[in-house]
């Protein structure tokens, strides 16, 4: 299962987000572009009609490609209370015949993503271990079925933030303050909530980015 | 990886398959001084579409075949006959079709076994089972020929290799699984893709045999 929070940025003040995420992850900023296609089971097909989403990932040589299964969200009373949205998911790496298979097992395409952006990594060892993944990315949508030259965004002017991490059934409710603690981190720049539940725009972005625009440049040449 | 070649026991006009057979297979390679080494296990099961209603059309493969090996438990290969495609997957995939519930798990046959060194040669020796009654299927040899990776380089060694050692075996013989790989964009290189391919291809004609 994972934990997960999500937010938007104005595209300008994600420089500023970048600047940040470097400062407290530390690590390397891995650069996202993936191909999302999401499936779904043709008529008459399945115990219940499914839905199962392609991941190719475009920023290696070669193409690499993962089928990702999302469960239905955690509910109630328990789970309305909790800061990040917790459900089961499954991923898992495949060959890259993964979408001619998939349609053969007789899913059909909805519809088709492109995300582009980058990715931070944040570990966290108290109280308990967490990897926070921290992806900043464009959506775009496909006008054409598979033109990725011809890509254009869902919300001009905006980017998705989300932060996700591996959860499971004994330690969720720890995995999620610690998302919720990471979250206040990025408070400055923007809201992040749960998915579905739209917290808006940060309207004092454009003095806290500038402030860490000039420190991160200062930053750099040192 | 280095070539894989399957062999199934075929009896002799009026002989039977049987347990005494892969005793005396195991008791033959033993003769050579072959190092016993690992048990080995690999399970190929066949799955049918989970159709709501049978009486309305469905547009899917008819069939999905799954290998898993002990020797590479992290892996999962599919394979479709009729649409000439292996697919290879994280072992995860088992539990994403598990919850999509699209395809349902029709039998299951298990092909177990000993492994033995030989020289350049690795032999796993080893029945096929249908699970979870262990219905004996037929008895089966996997020759692994070491040094190579290719399938036409390995074929005269692997086969003279298994005349030599069938020599005075009077109740059948094992014959090798021919497949023509290119039928499903496979290459000479050998991989676990290939080997998937061989163990459904000899698990259908073992379901198969039966039927007749």
């Amino acid at each position: 299962m994972e934990c997960v929070v999500q937010g938007i940025i104005e595209a300008k003040h994600v420089d500023a987000l970048e600047v940040l995420l470097q400062g407290l992850c530390g690590g390397l900023r891995e650069t996202v572009k993936v191909h999302e296609i999401c499936l779904k089971t043709g008529p008459n097909l399945g115990a219940v009609p499914s839905e199962i989403h392609l991941l190719c990932s475009l920023t290696q040589p070669e193409p690499v490609w993962r089928v990702r299964h999302t469960g239905g969200a955690m509910r109630g009373a328990g789970a309305e209370q909790l800061p990040a949205l917790v459900r089961p998911v499954l991923e898992s790496g495949i060959g890259n015949s993964a979408l001619r298979f998939m349609y053969a097992l007789g899913y059909k395409l909805d519809y088709e993503l492109l995300r582009s952006g980058f990715s931070f990594q944040f570990h966290r060892t108290i109280p308990i271990n967490v990897n926070i993944t921290v992806s900043v990315t464009a959506v775009n949508r496909l006008p054409k079925m598979h033109t990725l030259d011809e890509a254009v965004p869902v919300t001009p002017g905006l980017h998705l933030v989300q932060l996700t991490a591996p959860a499971s059934p004994d330690n969720y409710s720890e995995v999620v303050g610690a998302i919720s603690t990471f979250a206040e981190f990025l408070a400055p720049l923007l809201h992040l909530s749960k998915p579905g539940v739209f917290a808006g725009i940060v309207p004092t972005a454009s003095t806290a980015a500038a402030a860490l625009v000039s420190r991160g440049g200062v930053t750099k040449v040192l | 990886m280095p070539v894989k070649w399957l062999f199934y026991w075929q009896p002799n006009v009026g002989s039977q398959v049987s347990s005494q057979t892969l005793n005396d297979v195991f008791k033959r390679i033993d003769s050579l001084h072959a190092t016993k080494s690992t048990r080995w296990q690999i399970t190929a099961s066949q799955y049918r579409p989970n159709v709501r209603d049978q009486a309305l059309p469905v547009d899917c493969a008819r069939e999905l075949l799954g290998v898993t090996f002990t020797e590479a438990p992290d892996k999962i290969f599919f394979v479709l006959r009729q649409e000439h495609m292996v697919v290879e997957a994280d072992a995860t995939m088992q539990a994403i079709m598990e919850r999509l519930q699209v395809y349902r798990n029709r039998l299951t046959v298990l092909f177990e076994g000993f492994q033995y060194e030989l020289g350049d040669f690795r032999v796993k020796a080893g029945r096929a089972v249908l699970a979870p009654v262990e219905n004996l299927r037929g008895i089966i040899m996997e020759v692994e020929y070491m040094p190579v990776s290719s399938l036409e380089q390995s074929r005269a060694a692997v086969l003279e290799f298994m005349e030599l050692w069938q020599e005075g075996v009077i109740l059948g013989q094992f014959v090798p699984l021919e497949l023509n790989f290119t039928d499903f964009s496979l290459s000479d290189h050998y991989c676990w893709q290939h080997t998937a391919l061989q163990y459904v291809s000899l698990m259908a004609f073992f379901l198969s045999q039966q039927r007749t």
